[in-house]
């Protein structure tokens, strides 16, 4: 497993943000839903070892990333995408992307072949010099997608990776994610329930820091029949399961 | 419940890493975008309102040029450089990098290390280039002596100091108001450091703005005649570069920095640069104002540097050669148009000295800050005599233009010179008086004596009753000074010894 989880807690203050997640994931589309608050970026942000859990147990490409070198070993092998991506105005996007290739660890000489080949997977081959500042919302985005994906990652971690992007983008994007899939395990946390019905082989659904439902999108779908409120059969299930989870 | 059983195994590690090309790929992208290079023009114009044109307006003396750098320079510097490290440090905070940073491989110490090092680059450009220019357009003026490198290098290492202050600062206190107040603060913190020095023994003698007795000032007799003494330069670069092993090591001491191991060796360093800092103001503490000039720390002094600097002086084509340090050399013409006068009118007289010659000054540490010049042995030594005299710009105060350097040396070393030779002085003999004041008129000095030069009067100047007009040694002294000058010098070949004895009256002056 590239992913397993066991108890996992983590509080802020008096606040839990995480309570008890167990969870594993192989190689494939991981989707994580959830309504604001249920916890999904927190999960993701140790995951992507940026903040340690405060209980329970981690190991991420079977490795503990408690211990610095295994840790060190993980983020070289790892792709996020944050909720709320900065970036450097002055960079051209060639330069943002070879930045954290850089800061990857990846071998010198491979790094202008694999950002070339990012900004490229992305879509930005024709604004690969074009300062960040001069850049939408939504190719920002894509810049971010292109920095998590440079090193291609064996776990890829991504938090609302569609916000912004116009629905051809998403379409591109959700291709990406099933291909990128096929070798790395993938974990896209979205509100947008189509993004997983249309790339996710796997989905788990968080509410109050903790997982209520984890299946297949069709299982998820299954679950919202008869439901009424959604008008999507997936978001119908979504809703029934939360609704279930409340009640 | 996951959707994939199959475990991944992990792709192979790539075959070699290779860490120096990888830093030089990250300092090159740092490089091009930094905040330093769009303060270089800032920093380059204010070291040209503050230092250059300052410099320039010196003499070509390259201990004046050099002192007066290593002070502006670091005023000149600190606010863009401490300003624009503190930006870079703050920099991932203030865009919201800090998580995507974070979770990469590779040590935020080392990530932070390569943005201070390319901040710390730029700096070094602007700074070099202008040390460039100065000791460049310096060595086209100067006409002896060589470039001082000592308070180039003191004013290098204070830039990477402020730098490396300035980025610790922007890392820790993460705010877009960060760089303003630490360029302020550092700024501030410089101009006071020296304010705080009294006596002649100062810990405060540690700021790096200090390049000798404080109250002293660049002078131009410094590090001329000897040679320039590392001691103070010395421990002012322990103590900065222990700040900067101690502010660049602190960056690696956060949780999230570095292994265990990075962090441990990072308080080690911390650690040592603290203490390098502190033993070297301790150090500074010990210094005292040596008799050349500058400060003498006794456990980095070497005895070498007490040794004074050969050198070949050049010499006027006057009666009586004016000779000095080849450094002055471009004040030899005016000096010896000023002196000229009074040299043709004792050249030849019994006593009269061979040469004047330029001597290396004797500094004195007086009480508090106060601080004296003086020559370093009698006025008149050797066989045959030779005249030992200071140039007005070796005493402490402004330091003069040629012309009033001239008429300093003329209203000053003319008279002593024409005193020295007939014998005058407290005690002297009513004809010693009325020849003194006869070879005084005859080389145009003033009669009533030497005028104290501008700014350097201790009130003002009452001349002796008996240089009143009306007293007899007047009235001698114009009936002298009537004489045909042969006659007049014939007489004092013949006379002048008599005269020095006390032995010639008023009435026997012919």
């Amino acid at each position: 497993m590239n992913v397993e989880i066991t108890g996992l807690t983590r509080r802020f203050g008096r606040t839990t943000a995480v309570a008890g997640v167990d969870l594993q994931a192989g190689p494939g589309v991981f989707g994580l839903l959830g309504p604001n608050g249920a916890g999904k970026t927190s999960l993701l942000r140790m995951m992507a070892t940026a903040v340690p859990p405060t209980s329970g147990r981690l190991r991420l490409l079977g490795r503990d990333p408690a211990s610095y070198g295994p840790r060190r070993e993980i983020r070289r092998r790892l792709g996020y995408l944050p909720q709320s991506l900065g970036f450097y105005p002055g960079f051209t996007v060639t330069e943002f992307v070879e930045y954290f290739a850089l800061l990857k660890e990846m071998p010198p000489a491979r790094i202008p072949a694999a950002v070339a080949a990012a900004v490229d997977r992305v879509e930005l081959g024709g604004k690969a010099k074009a300062k960040l500042r001069t850049l939408s919302g939504g190719m920002l985005r894509r810049v971010g997608i292109a920095q998590a994906i440079v090193n291609e990652p064996e776990l890829l971690l991504l938090d609302e990776p569609t916000a912004g992007l116009d629905p051809e983008q998403r379409v591109v994007f959700r291709a990406l994610l099933r291909d990128l899939g096929r070798s790395a395990t993938v974990v896209v946390s979205t509100h947008l329930v189509e993004d997983v019905g249309a790339a996710c082989t796997e989905v788990a659904l968080m509410d109050q820091g903790k997982i209520v439902f984890h299946g297949t999108p069709e299982d998820l779908t299954a679950r919202g029949e008869g439901y009424a409120t959604g008008d999507a059969p997936l978001e119908r299930g979504y809703s029934a399961v939360l609704a279930g989870a409340r009640s | 419940m996951t959707a994939v059983r199959t475990p991944v195994p992990s792709r192979p590690q790539p075959a070699t890493r290779r860490p120096g090309a990888a830093a030089a790929r990250l300092l090159r992208l740092e490089l091009r975008h930094n905040a330093m290079l769009w303060m270089v023009p800032v920093a380059a114009a204010l070291f040209w309102f503050t230092t250059y044109r300052k410099a320039m307006a010196m003499p070509p003396l390259w201990n004046l040029r050099a002192a007066t750098m290593q002070l502006g320079a670091l005023v000149a510097f600190v606010c863009p450089v401490v300003g624009a490290a503190a930006w870079m440090g703050s920099r991932e905070a203030r865009r919201h990098i800090t998580d995507l940073a974070a979770i990469t491989a590779r040590p935020r110490w080392a990530r932070e290390l390569a943005t201070w090092a390319a901040t710390t680059c730029w700096a070094m450009v602007a700074y070099l280039g202008c040390v460039a220019a100065l000791y460049g357009v310096t060595a086209q003026q100067a006409t002896g002596g060589g470039p001082l490198w000592w308070p180039a290098a003191v004013g290098a290492v204070g830039i990477v100091a402020f730098s490396a202050l300035g980025f610790a600062a922007g890392t820790v206190v993460p705010s877009r108001f960060t760089a303003p107040l630490a360029a302020i603060t550092a700024f501030f913190a410089l101009a006071l450091s020296t304010q705080l020095i009294h006596g002649s023994q100062s810990y405060w003698q540690i700021s790096p703005l200090v390049t000798g007795p404080w109250n002293a000032g660049p002078d131009a007799g410094v590090a001329t005649f000897y040679p320039y003494l590392p001691d103070l330069p010395v421990a002012q670069m322990m103590f900065l570069a222990g700040l900067t092993v101690a502010a660049l090591a602190a960056l690696a001491l956060p949780r999230g920095s570095g292994g265990r191991s990075l962090r441990a060796g990072a308080a080690a360093v911390t650690a040592a640069g603290l203490l390098t800092a502190g033993t070297a103001v301790e150090l500074a503490g010990t210094g005292k104002p040596d008799a050349h000039g500058m400060i003498a720390i006794p456990a980095l002094h070497d005895a070498a540097n007490d040794r004074p600097i050969h050198f070949t002086p050049v010499c006027s084509h006057t009666a009586i050669p004016v000779c000095v340090n080849p450094a002055y050399a471009s004040y030899l013409p005016s000096t010896a148009a000023a002196l000229e006068p009074v040299l043709n009118e004792i050249a030849g007289l019994p006593g009269a000295p061979a040469r004047i010659s330029q001597a290396g000054a004797i500094y004195l540490q007086r009480v508090g800050n106060g601080a004296g010049v003086r020559l370093p042995g009698p006025t008149i030594s050797g066989t045959p005599p030779v005249y030992h005299v200071l140039l007005p710009d070796q005493l402490l105060g402004p330091t003069m233009t040629t012309s009033q350097l001239a008429d300093t040396m003329r209203s000053t070393a003319g008279p002593a010179l024409i005193a020295s030779v007939v014998g005058s002085g407290p005690g002297a003999s009513p004809a010693q008086h009325a020849v003194t004041e006869t070879l005084m008129l005859a080389a145009g000095l003033p009669l009533q004596g030497p005028v104290p030069p501008p700014g350097r009067g201790r009130g003002r100047y009452q001349p002796p009753p008996w240089l009143l007009p009306g007293s007899p040694v007047y009235a001698a002294a114009r009936r002298f000074a009537a004489m045909p000058a042969p006659a007049r010098h014939a007489w004092l070949v013949r006379h002048l010894a008599a005269l020095r004895a006390g032995q010639i009256t008023l009435a026997q002056l012919p």
